[in-house]
């Protein structure tokens, strides 16, 4: 009850701000007036007794403290009087405020944008029950050798693991499916997921509106149940909610399926290895089309299944891993086509952020570092204020403020300080995280869903508090070790620094002079890999060449007069060079894998020993137009159609792989067995990096598109201008061919070939950015450093100078300290660079994350740029009059 | 006359009660006097606790004040025993007295009655 009634007062008192200081007060005042008379009658002079009096009492200050400290909530009190006052200081010297502030935002911007990008692309699970326990089934080669091509699962195999697995909940079959909504101005192309019966529940995933499919869709014969993806729902059909229950038109399809949900939004497509080289496959995306499948008895056997898991409660990823590794051997013994495969285990989770992590850990660390650079500056700019204010701290200490008072006052001051620098930071976050949608787009994955919110919010406050220590602890506990009669009887020149202090300063600067070089590295490293990419021998021409996803919709019969009408028609545009439709266009991940057998090689014995090499399909004039050179043989022809005798061209690379002494020309591969009749290779061209300009050119098979049939591809036009300014030319003949021709992603080579490279470009952008921010903090940190160094040894220097000392020793001695702090950081640097630099590996191209070339030239340049920084501080220890100087003090 | 000893922790505000119940209304020099001459000038009280007891007491409830006119006509503030105060009083008096007896009993305990 006391201790109730007393937290009440006590609250009371701190809301009403009603403090009892004037009773106190005048308790204290009778207090000494009865001492003091009561030590006259003990026969004291009426001076002594009040002295006497007033040492008994004790220090008034120190007594007023504890005695408000029972008044109201003395910790509140505290920290409010406290942010009064710093905000007082603040406001006293506005530009010290201003850098410090600016300072701490630019390293607060940075890190909480990048935090902001990890929240929303890392941390934010999928919108799936229990994420954790959910397993993608992807089948590894038993010998652990690598495979040509990624292999799907056979639905006997999958089905019997749903039986007979004991640490699973269930399994599920899913697929990649590409189509497009018909159109009559145009159609829209639509990726999807064939899903079996189980996967929604097994997901837990939910409809937004309308139903989910029941086990009735998943009937034999065409599909006549659908779902749309919420995000396609608002893009094609604007939310409608009247779709439901209606018809849509799907190219390919004889019968319109009916929408009879929408799915909840942000559900995202798992990965299909095997669909990930068609050209709309984008895993990243949301899913535009959901369609029921059931596996076909017929084809219970075939390989097309991706698999996804559920763990029981409690089950580990290995043990799962072990227990269906048993269960796929078993099956194996029995059936011949599946041998050669087992299962391996990973995390949903784990591969939806595994490029992520990829690339925004580092990024992470390097914006973390640009913080602690901040820090340093600030923290440095603190301590100097701090010498400043040292008469201040003393007659506060010798007034019997408590030294912990002190620490928690100044260190309200710094956080102050970062809450106002937080507050710019979170605005250039909020900044940055849109500038980093807009350039990275196609470097980070699921980037589209990260908002400049809340997130940045958080993070700014978190890092700001964060700064508000690395920066304030030192100064802060420089006080503790303050003894206020050394500083009340110097009452010495303010500004000047002792030589323990001018150690710190030079310690913090060489700490941000090694930060920084770890960026620098970074950044040069990276601009390295972008220089050796750029003068990669792809093999064919990127420039002024136009592409872009064309496909007529219709049903099969129009398919050959569509694409020779639409060559002729755009062919005819002025300005166009070569125009040909293709499967394979570079870069672009788009190539067909398929199982083939080829002429002298041994047949496979078992299923994973069969040789499956990326097909690609392009018309006769492809070659002339990438300007990829024919080193044997013939080219494609337009006679080389459905009625001539099957062709192919190869590439080097497969020449040489399969037919290193002899020519491929006149060699035979086949798709369906050697007793069949086989396609005749007629050409060899040279090789090209086609699928990743970092990687040497892979085996490449060239059908003709007339033989082959492609269903999706691009239309590829070389230009002789600009082939941005005849993209509407185009669309028009296109459309005049076949008003609902699907025409999508109009691209030229060069921007995809930029986009292939985007994550490094964006990496390094941001690491070249972020190491100019530190540089520029690190050289205005070692720049302060020296300053100070000269003021404070202002009376040293002119005596040197009254001796005999040339300007130019001064100079040497002033440039000689900054060389040793810029040196001794070059060296921490770079022993911290070649460790840190090692997170970048998976982004550099023939350069070692410890490149010797990289540190020195960077090293040496910082060196050289931070020598610069000393330069006026030395100029200024030069121009010391000896006489101002001895005679000032 | 041996040193003088400051004020156990704890004690204090028993010994400002019990003061106050026994002289009835004092300010704060009175108290810290008459507790100084109780312990026969052994006990010296700190300002810097008395103050700040009185007015934990007071927001306790345990004690009231009022401005009055002190000896000399000074204002002076004349702290005073509330019923809870007293009830308060009664409660750590036996407390104290269970706690001293105790203590008693232990330090005049001789080896052969622990074993």
């Amino acid at each position: 009850m006391r201790a109730l009634r007393r937290a009440w007062l006590r609250g009371w008192t701190f809301i009403t701000r009603r403090s009892g200081d004037q009773r106190l007060r005048e308790e204290v005042e009778q207090h000494l007036a009865l001492e003091t008379e009561a030590n006259i009658r003990a026969g004291m002079t009426p001076a002594q007794a009040l002295r006497t009096a007033r040492m008994k009492f004790g220090p008034v200050e120190a007594i007023r403290e504890s005695y408000h400290s029972e008044e109201g909530l003395p910790a509140m009190e505290t920290i409010l009087q406290n942010c009064i006052f710093a905000m007082r200081m603040m406001r006293k010297s506005p530009a010290f405020t201003a850098v410090a502030a600016l300072t701490l935002a630019l390293g607060i911007g940075a890190t909480s944008a990048v935090f902001s990008l990890i929240q929303g692309v890392l941390l934010t699970p999928p919108p799936y029950d229990k994420p954790d326990q959910l397993v993608l089934v992807s089948a590894v080669r038993t010998d652990k050798q690598k495979m040509d091509s990624a292999r799907g699962w056979a639905a006997q195999q999958w089905m019997d693991w749903g039986k007979d697995a004991t640490s699973l909940q269930g399994v599920a079959g899913y697929g990649w499916t590409f189509n497009f909504l018909v159109r009559n101005d145009g159609s829209q192309s639509m990726q999807g997921m064939e899903v079996s019966k189980d996967y929604s529940r097994l997901m837990g995933l939910k409809t937004a509106a309308g139903r989910g499919f029941e086990d009735s869709d998943f009937a034999p014969g065409p599909v006549k149940a659908i779902v749309l993806g919420y995000e396609f729902w608002q893009r094609a059909f604007a939310g409608d909610p009247q779709i439901i229950g209606k018809t849509i038109r799907i190219s390919r399809w004889d019968t319109p399926p009916t929408v009879i949900g929408i799915m909840e939004p942000g559900v995202r497509f798992l990965p299909s290895p095997g669909a990930a080289k068609e050209p709309n496959y984008d895993v990243n995306a949301p899913v535009d089309l959901w369609v029921p499948i059931y596996p076909d008895p017929k084809n219970l056997k075939d390989p097309g299944w991706n698999v996804v898991a559920r763990l029981r409660d409690g089950v580990s990823l290995q043990k799962g891993q072990q227990e269906l590794a048993v269960l796929t051997a078993r099956g194996a013994l029995s059936e011949k086509t599946f041998e050669g495969f087992q299962p391996q285990l990973q995390t949903v989770k784990d591969e939806m952020n595994q490029d992520g992590q990829r690339i925004l850990l580092p990024l992470l660390g390097a914006a973390a570092l640009v913080l602690l650079i901040a820090c340093g500056n600030v923290a440095a700019l603190l301590l100097v204020r701090g010498l400043q204010r040292q008469q201040e701290y003393a007659i506060r200490i010798a007034m019997g403020m408590g030294r912990l008072a002190l620490v928690r006052l100044i260190l309200t001051e710094s956080l102050l300080l970062a809450i106002l620098g937080g507050a710019l930071g979170i605005g250039l976050a909020f900044g940055a995280v849109t500038l980093f949608k807009m350039i990275a787009i196609h470097a980070v994955p699921r980037l589209d869903s990260v908002h400049a919110g809340s997130a940045v919010l958080v993070w700014g406050l978190v890092a700001a508090v964060l700064a508000a220590f690395f920066a304030g602890i030192f100064p802060a506990l420089r006080v503790l070790r303050l003894d206020p009669m050394e500083v009340l009887k110097s009452a010495g020149p303010k500004g000047t620094a002792g030589v323990g202090e001018r150690r710190l300063l030079r310690a913090v600067a060489m700490l941000q002079t090694s930060l920084t070089l770890a960026l620098l590295v970074g950044a040069g490293l990276l601009i390295r890999t972008m220089a050796k990419i750029a003068v990669v021998p792809s093999g064919y021409s990127t420039g002024q060449i136009l592409t872009m996803s064309v496909t007529d919709v219709q049903n099969g019969s129009t398919w050959s007069s569509f694409h020779h009408h639409a060559l002729e028609r755009v062919a005819a545009i002025p300005g166009v060079q070569y125009a040909a439709f293709a499967w394979g266009v570079p870069l672009t991940g788009n190539n067909w894998p398929a199982t083939i057998e080829i002429e002298g090689q041994p047949p496979a014995v078992k299923e994973s020993d069969k040789t499956a090499l990326p097909m690609r399909a392009v018309t006769p004039d492809y070659f002339k137009l990438m300007g990829m050179a024919q080193m044997n043989g013939r080219e494609f022809r337009s006679t080389d159609d459905d009625k001539a005798p099957k062709v192919a061209i190869v590439n080097h690379a497969f020449a040489d792989r399969f037919f290193p002494h002899d020519s491929a020309i006149g060699r035979k591969l086949w798709f369906d067995g050697r007793d069949k009749l086989g396609i005749t290779i007629v050409g060899e061209i040279s090789d090209g990096r086609t699928d990743d300009l970092t990687q040497k050119a892979s085996s490449e098979v060239y059908l003709p598109l007339w033989q082959a049939n492609a269903f999706s591809k691009h239309l590829v036009i070389r230009t002789t201008a600009d082939p941005r300014a005849i993209v509407v030319a185009v669309e028009r003949e296109l459309r005049a061919v076949d008003p609902t021709a699907a025409i999508e992603n109009v691209r030229t080579l060069e921007q995809i070939r930029d986009d292939s490279l985007a994550s490094r470009t964006f990496a390094m952008r941001l690491l070249v950015g972020f190491a100019a921010v530190g540089s520029l903090l690190t050289l205005v940190g070692i720049y302060g450093v020296l300053s100070l160094s000269v003021v404070s040894r202002r009376k040293e220097l002119a005596i040197r100078c009254a001796v005999g000392a040339q300007h130019s020793d001064l100079r040497k001695l002033i440039l000689g300290e900054g060389f040793r702090v810029i040196a001794g950081g070059v060296l921490l640097g770079a022993a911290l660079a070649v460790a840190l630099s090692q997170v970048l590996k998976s982004f550099l191209y023939e350069v070692q994350p410890s490149d010797p070339a990289t540190l020195i030239a960077v090293g040496l340049l910082f060196l050289a740029v931070g020598l610069l920084a000393c330069w006026v501080p030395a100029w200024r220890a030069e121009k010391v009059d000896p006489l101002e100087a001895l005679r000032c003090d | 006359m041996s040193q003088k000893t400051d004020v156990k922790q704890g004690t204090l505000a028993l010994m400002v009660l019990k003061t106050l119940e026994v002289l009835g209304s004092l300010h704060g020099y009175g108290i810290a006097r008459r507790i100084e001459q109780i312990s026969g000038d052994l006990l010296s009280v700190n300002q810097g606790t008395l103050y700040p007891l009185l007015l934990k007491l007071e927001q306790e409830g345990s004690i009231d004040s009022d401005w009055g006119a002190s000896e000399n006509n000074r204002r002076a503030r004349y702290y005073r025993l509330t019923k809870a105060g007293r009830r308060h009083l009664q409660s750590e008096l036996r407390d104290w007295q269970q706690t001293t007896e105790i203590m008693a009993r232990f330090l005049s305990a001789r080896s052969e009655e622990l074993s």
